[in-house]
C-alpha cells in the first residue's frame, strides 16, 4: 500500500510539472496577447457598431513589397459627423505586422502598429499615416475603428448620440502565405498515421518472425519484450532503426530546401518555413540520426568485441535510447504548429532568446536537453564497459579498432557536453522565467554561448566522425586481408584528435569579435588536426599495400570514404587559414565541407558498417548486386550534389538564405548567372542521392526475407564478433566461458606494458589484499 | 566575385597544395585498389596470421610512421607561415598600423597594394560606422559621440565629404528597397559596428570579408576599397525571419 501510495504521488508532482512546463511558454507568448485592441476596438463611442458609419483605408496595396513605407488616408463618412460641430470623429488603426507612423499632430502613436487621433485631430474625418511593411513574409491584417461624433462633448454629454463602426483590411506578401492550420488537427492527424503506420509495420514484423503463432498471447509477450529490453543487442537495433527514420526525415527537409534553392528568388517556402527546416534539418542529422546510428553499432559490436555478456550497465542503456524519442518529439512539437525552432541547429544568442525566435524554440531546447542527458548516460555506459569488461587477455592496446574509437568518441561527448547542457539550461531559462544570461541589454552576454555551443560543438563533430574511422578500419583491414598499418599510431592519432579537438573549436569563431589573440592560438591548433588525419588516412592506404584486396559492398564504400572524406579534410585547411576564413565563414563554402566530411565520412563510413555488419546481425547476407547499385548511384549523385557548393561559396552564396539572387544586365544580385544553373543541378542530385538510398532499404527488407544465410565469419575477420553465430545469441558470451583473447605477437615490444601503463595500473587496480590492509 | 588579392593569393596557393595531397592519395588509392586485388579462387598466404580470436601480427613501420607524420607536418608550418602575415592586413592597428592614423580633413589614403602580400597599405584611414538591426543594415559616414551608446567614437571635427563615404537607397530587384554605401576606390575605411537586437554580420562581398554585429559590444572591420565596382552586402550570421534577404548596395566610384 505504501509503496502505491508514494507511486501515485509522484505521478501527480510529475504530472503537475510536465502541465507547467508546456503551459508555461505557452501563455507568455501567446502571440495577441490575451485580450487585445484586436477584440475589444477602440474606446468606442457606444455599445454596438452602426451600419451608417462608413471607416475607409485608401494607399493600401493589395500585395506589399518588403520594408516599403506606405500613407495611408484613413476616413469616414456617415453618422452624426457633420461639419460644423465642435468635434468631428476619431480613430483608432492596428496592423498585425509592419509599424504604423506618425507625419503629424492630428495622429498619435501608442504601439509600434497602433495609431489613432490626438485632441487636436478629433476636428477632422480624414487623417494620415504611414505604414512600413514588414520585411517578410508575413499576411497582415489591419483593423480601422472610427467614431462619427455629434460634437455634444462640449455640452457635457460626453459620446451620446455618438456612432462607431469598423473595417479589417488584408495585405497580401510578397510570397503567398498559407493560412497555418489548427496545431491539435495538424499533430493529432499525425500521431494517428504514425501509430497506424507503426501497428501495421508491427505486426507484419511480428507475423514474419512466426506466421504460426499469429496471435495475441504470443505476441504480448513479444512486443513487451521490445519495449523493456535491456539487451544491448535489441537496443542496438532500436538505435538503428531510430537513427535510419530520422536520416529519412532529415532528408526529406533536405530535398524541401533544395527545391526551394533549385531556381533564384523561388517562392516554394516562405522564408520563416525555410528557417524552420534548416534548423530542424541540422539538429535532426547530427543528435537524431547520426548519433542514433552510431550508438546503434556501438550497442551491438562493442560488447561483441571485447568480449562481454553484455553492457556494464545494460538498464541505463535502454533509458539512454528511451530519452531520444521522447526528444526527438519535443524538438518537433513545434514545427506541427508551424512555430518550429528557427536558429539554426547552433542556436546563436542573443537570438535564440529574442522575442523574434519562435515559440517552439523552448521546446527544441527541452528536447536537447534530454538527448543531453541520454548522451552522458550512454557515455558513462561506454566508458565503463570499456574500461572493466574485456575479455581475459586483451588488453587496451589489442582492442579491435571500432572500440577504440567508440572509447575515443564518448570520453570526447562525455567531457564536452556538460558545457552545452549548461547553456541549455541558461537559454531554456531565459525564454521561460526570463533570466538574463543572454540578454546584453540585462548585461548577459551573448559570445557565453558561442563558446559553450562550440566547446561542445566540435568534439561534437568528431564524435560523429571517429566511429566512421573505427569502421573504416576494421574494413579495409579485412577486406585487403591484412592487419591495420601500424595500430598503434592508429590509437594514438585518434586519441590525438580527441585532444585536439578541445582546443580547436575557435576557429568556428574568427568572425565573432573575440580575441584576436585566441583566434589566432585556435588558427594554429587547427592546422594541428590534419596531422593525425593525415596519419589515419596514410595508414589505411598503406594497410592494402601487398594486401589482397576482395571487393565487396563494404569495400567499395570503405575506398569512397577515402576518397570523399580526404576531399572534405582538403577543404577544411582552407579555413583556418584566416584571410580567406573572413570570406568563406558562413557561405557554401562551409556547406560543402561539412556535408562531405560528414556524408562522404560518417555516412558513407556507416553504409560500409550496414554491409560488413548485417550478416552478423540478423544472420543474413545483403544482396551484392544491390549493393554495388547503391554504391554507384549514391557516390556519383553525392559528388554531384556537395562538390558544386564549393564554388558557389567562393562566389558568393550565403547558407541559411531562403533564396539568392543572380546578377543580369538588369539587375543587381550576389551571384553570377551561372549560379543558377549549377544549383538546378545541385537540386536534381540531391533527389538521385536521397532516392538512391532506398535501394539499401529495399535490400535489407529483401534480405531479411528471403536473405542467404550468413555464417559465423562471412569476411574473415579477426575480432570476437566473428566467433559467435549469426546472429549472436543472448547473452552475447556466457559469463562462465568468457572467450580469451591469444596474440599472434608473442615477444612483440608491443606487448610489454610501458612505464607509464604500469604507474597508472598501479594506480587502477586495488589488490584485494590491500585493500584488507588499508582498513 | 571577390576582388582581393590577399584572398585569391592565398587561396591559389593552397589549391596548389590542394592538387598535390590530392593526387598523392588518389594516385597510391587508386593503385592499390587496382594492383591488390585478390583473384578468383586465390589462396592467400596470410602474412599476418588472421585468425578468429587472435590479435593478428602487427603490420607497422616506425619509419614510415614517423615520415607520415613529420612531413603533412612540415606542409602544414608551411601552410601557416603563409597564412600568418595575412593576420597583419585583417587586424591592424588603427593607431599607426598598415593603414596609418585616422585621416585629417582632406586628406586621402592613397591605397597601395603590396603584390606581394596582396595586403592594401594606406596613408591614412576614414571611420565610418554600420548598424545592424533586425533587417536592414544602416549607414553613417560621419559617427559622433550622439551615435548608439556614444561611448567609443570622439568626433573627428569635420564631415567627410560625399565621394568620399555617401549614403542612400537603391532598389535591389528581390531584396526591395535597401540602403546603398557609395565609397571611393582607393580609400581606406574602418568600419565601427554595433547591433541593436541581435547578431548579425555583413559580408562586403566585394573584398571577401565580414565581422560579426553584436548588442553587447562594438566590432570593428578594415574596407580597403581599391575596385571599382557596384556589388552586395549580405547578413551572414542568421538572425531571424527576413535574415535573407537583409541587405544593401555597396557602389565603389572613382
Amino acid at each position: 500500500m505504501m509503496k502505491n501510495f508514494i507511486h501515485s504521488r509522484s505521478l501527480v508532482v510529475m504530472t503537475i510539472l510536465i502541465a507547467a512546463m508546456v503551459c508555461t511558454p505557452l501563455v507568455s507568448s501567446f502571440p495577441t496577447g490575451i485580450s487585445g485592441v484586436k477584440d475589444s476596438g477602440c474606446n468606442c463611442h457606444g455599445a454596438t457598431t452602426s451600419d451608417s458609419v462608413t471607416p475607409m483605408i485608401v494607399g493600401l496595396p493589395e500585395v506589399y513589397n518588403y520594408s516599403e513605407v506606405y500613407e495611408l488616408t484613413v476616413s469616414f463618412t456617415g453618422g452624426p459627423s457633420t461639419p460644423g460641430n465642435i468635434n468631428l470623429g476619431g480613430f483608432h488603426l492596428w496592423a498585425s505586422e509592419g509599424e504604423l507612423s506618425v507625419v503629424d499632430a492630428t495622429v498619435q502613436q501608442y504601439n509600434p502598429n497602433e495609431v489613432g487621433h490626438t485632441e487636436v485631430g478629433n476636428d477632422q474625418t480624414s487623417w494620415t499615416v504611414v505604414w512600413t511593411a514588414p520585411a517578410t513574409d508575413r499576411n497582415v491584417e489591419m483593423i480601422l475603428h472610427t467614431n462619427s461624433v455629434n460634437g455634444n462633448a462640449g455640452d457635457g454629454a460626453g459620446s451620446s448620440g455618438d456612432e462607431w463602426n469598423k473595417i479589417t483590411k488584408k495585405i497580401n506578401a510578397p510570397i503567398l502565405v498559407l493560412e497555418s492550420a489548427n496545431p491539435y488537427v495538424v499533430l493529432s492527424t499525425l500521431i494517428i498515421i504514425s501509430g497506424i503506420l507503426l501497428i501495421i509495420t508491427i505486426t507484419y514484423i511480428f507475423y514474419r518472425t512466426n506466421p504460426d503463432s499469429f496471435n495475441w498471447e504470443s505476441f504480448e509477450p513479444w512486443i513487451a519484450d521490445w519495449l523493456t529490453t535491456t539487451d544491448h543487442k535489441k537496443i542496438g537495433t532500436l538505435y538503428f532503426l531510430a537513427g535510419m527514420f530520422f536520416l529519412g526525415i532529415g532528408g526529406i527537409m533536405a530535398l524541401m530546401i533544395r527545391i526551394q534553392l533549385s531556381v533564384p528568388g523561388n517562392d516554394f517556402l516562405t522564408q520563416d518555413q525555410y528557417n524552420q527546416f534548416f534548423t530542424l534539418h541540422g539538429t535532426t542529422m547530427i543528435f537524431l540520426a547520426a548519433m542514433p546510428l552510431i550508438n546503434g553499432f556501438a550497442n551491438w559490436m562493442v560488447p561483441l568485441q571485447i568480449g562481454a555478456p553484455d553492457l556494464a550497465l545494460p538498464r541505463i542503456n535502454a533509458m539512454s535510447f528511451w530519452l531520444q524519442p521522447v526528444a526527438a518529439l519535443l524538438i518537433f512539437t513545434g514545427v506541427f504548429s508551424g512555430t518550429g525552432a528557427d536558429t539554426g541547429w547552433t542556436g546563436y544568442a542573443p537570438y535564440i532568446v529574442s522575442e523574434t525566435a519562435h515559440v517552439g524554440t523552448t521546446m527544441w531546447v527541452a528536447g536537447q536537453i534530454m538527448l543531453v542527458a541520454s548522451s552522458t548516460l550512454t557515455g558513462v555506459n561506454f566508458l565503463t564497459t570499456i574500461a572493466v569488461m574485456r575479455a581475459p587477455g586483451m588488453g587496451w592496446m589489442q582492442m579491435p579498432l571500432f572500440t577504440w574509437s567508440i572509447l575515443v568518441a564518448n570520453l570526447m561527448l562525455f567531457l564536452s557536453i556538460p558545457a552545452f547542457g549548461v547553456g541549455l539550461v541558461q537559454v531554456y531559462l531565459d525564454r521561460v522565467i526570463g533570466t538574463a544570461f543572454y540578454d546584453a541589454a540585462s548585461g548577459g552576454d551573448p559570445l557565453l554561448w558561442s563558446h559553450l555551443f562550440w566547446y561542445f560543438g566540435h568534439p561534437e563533430v568528431y564524435v560523429v566522425i571517429v566511429p566512421a574511422f573505427g569502421v573504416i578500419s576494421e574494413v579495409i583491414a579485412t577486406s585487403a586481408r591484412r592487419t591495420v598499418f601500424g595500430y598503434r599510431s592508429m590509437v594514438y592519432a585518434m586519441a590525438g584528435i580527441g585532444v585536439v579537438s578541445f582546443i580547436v573549436y575557435g576557429h568556428h569563431m574568427f568572425t565573432s569579435g573575440m580575441s584576436p589573440t585566441l583566434r589566432f592560438v585556435t588558427m594554429l591548433t587547427t592546422m594541428l588536426v590534419a596531422v593525425p588525419t593525415g596519419i589515419k588516412i596514410f595508414n589505411w592506404l598503406k594497410t592494402m599495400h601487398k594486401g589482397s584486396l576482395i571487393y565487396r559492398t563494404h569495400t567499395l564504400w570503405a575506398l569512397g570514404f577515402l576518397i570523399t572524406f580526404t576531399l572534405g579534410g582538403i577543404s577544411g585547411m582552407f579555413f583556418p587559414s584566416m584571410a580567406m576564413d573572413l570570406h568563406f565563414h558562413e557561405s557554401y563554402f562551409v556547406v560543402a565541407h561539412f556535408h562531405y566530411v560528414l556524408v562522404g565520412g560518417t555516412v558513407f563510413g556507416f553504409f560500409s558498417a550496414i554491409y560488413y555488419w548485417f550478416p552478423k546481425m540478423t544472420g543474413r547476407m545483403l544482396d551484392e548486386r544491390l549493393g554495388v547499385l547503391h554504391f554507384l548511384t549514391a557516390f556519383i549523385s553525392y559528388n554531384g550534389l556537395f562538390w558544386p557548393m564549393h564554388r558557389l561559396g567562393i562566389w558568393g552564396m550565403a547558407r541559411r538564405h531562403h533564396t539568392y539572387f543572380i546578377s543580369t544586365e538588369e539587375a543587381m544580385g550576389s551571384l553570377p548567372a551561372e549560379a543558377a544553373g549549377w544549383n538546378m543541378f545541385i537540386s536534381i542530385s540531391a533527389f538521385l542521392f536521397f532516392f538512391s538510398n532506398f535501394i539499401l532499404i529495399a535490400n535489407m527488407i529483401k534480405s531479411v526475407i528471403r536473405g542467404q544465410k550468413a555464417p559465423a565469419d562471412p569476411w574473415g575477420g579477426w575480432s570476437f564478433e566473428w566467433m559467435t553465430s549469426s546472429p549472436p545469441p543472448t547473452p552475447s558470451f556466457p559469463l562462465d566461458d568468457l572467450p580469451t583473447l591469444r596474440d599472434a605477437n608473442e615477444g612483440h615490444i608491443a606487448n610489454e606494458p610501458s612505464a607509464i601503463v604500469r604507474w597508472f595500473q598501479g594506480l587502477m587496480v586495488l589488490d584485494d589484499n590491500e585493500e584488507e590492509a588499508g582498513h | 566575385m571577390v576582388a582581393s588579392t590577399l584572398f585569391w593569393n592565398l587561396f591559389d596557393e593552397y589549391v596548389l597544395w590542394s592538387l598535390f595531397v590530392g593526387l598523392l592519395t588518389f594516385g597510391w588509392l587508386f593503385h592499390h585498389s587496382f594492383w591488390y586485388v585478390s583473384s578468383e579462387g586465390e589462396k592467400y598466404d596470410n602474412p599476418d596470421k588472421i585468425e578468429v580470436g587472435v590479435f593478428p601480427r602487427h603490420n607497422d613501420d616506425m619509419k614510415l610512421e614517423v615520415a607520415w607524420t613529420i612531413l603533412p607536418f612540415i606542409l602544414i608550418v608551411y601552410l601557416t607561415y603563409i597564412s600568418w602575415a595575412p593576420l597583419d592586413a585583417v587586424w591592424t592597428s588603427a593607431d599607426g598600423g598598415m593603414h596609418g592614423d585616422e585621416c585629417e580633413e582632406g586628406q586621402s589614403s592613397n591605397n597601395f597594394l603590396d603584390s606581394n602580400s596582396g595586403a592594401v597599405v594606406s596613408e591614412c584611414y576614414h571611420i565610418i560606422e554600420i548598424t545592424g538591426k533586425q533587417w536592414v543594415w544602416s549607414f553613417n559616414c560621419n559617427p559622433n559621440e550622439d551615435a548608439w551608446r556614444g561611448d567609443v567614437l570622439p568626433d573627428r571635427g569635420y564631415e567627410l565629404a560625399t565621394d568620399i563615404c555617401d549614403v542612400g537607397t537603391i532598389a535591389i530587384e528581390g531584396y526591395g528597397m535597401q540602403p546603398l554605401l557609395s565609397l571611393k576606390a582607393g580609400e581606406t575605411y574602418l568600419a565601427v559596428m554595433q547591433s541593436e537586437d541581435v547578431t548579425h554580420a555583413p559580408w562586403i562581398q566585394a573584398i571577401g570579408t565580414k565581422e560579426d554585429v553584436l548588442p553587447s559590444q562594438k566590432t570593428t572591420l578594415w574596407l580597403p576599397m581599391n575596385e571599382v565596382g557596384e556589388s552586395m552586402i549580405l547578413c551572414t550570421e542568421y538572425c531571424g525571419d527576413a535574415h535573407s534577404i537583409m541587405s544593401a548596395g555597396l557602389f565603389v566610384h572613382n
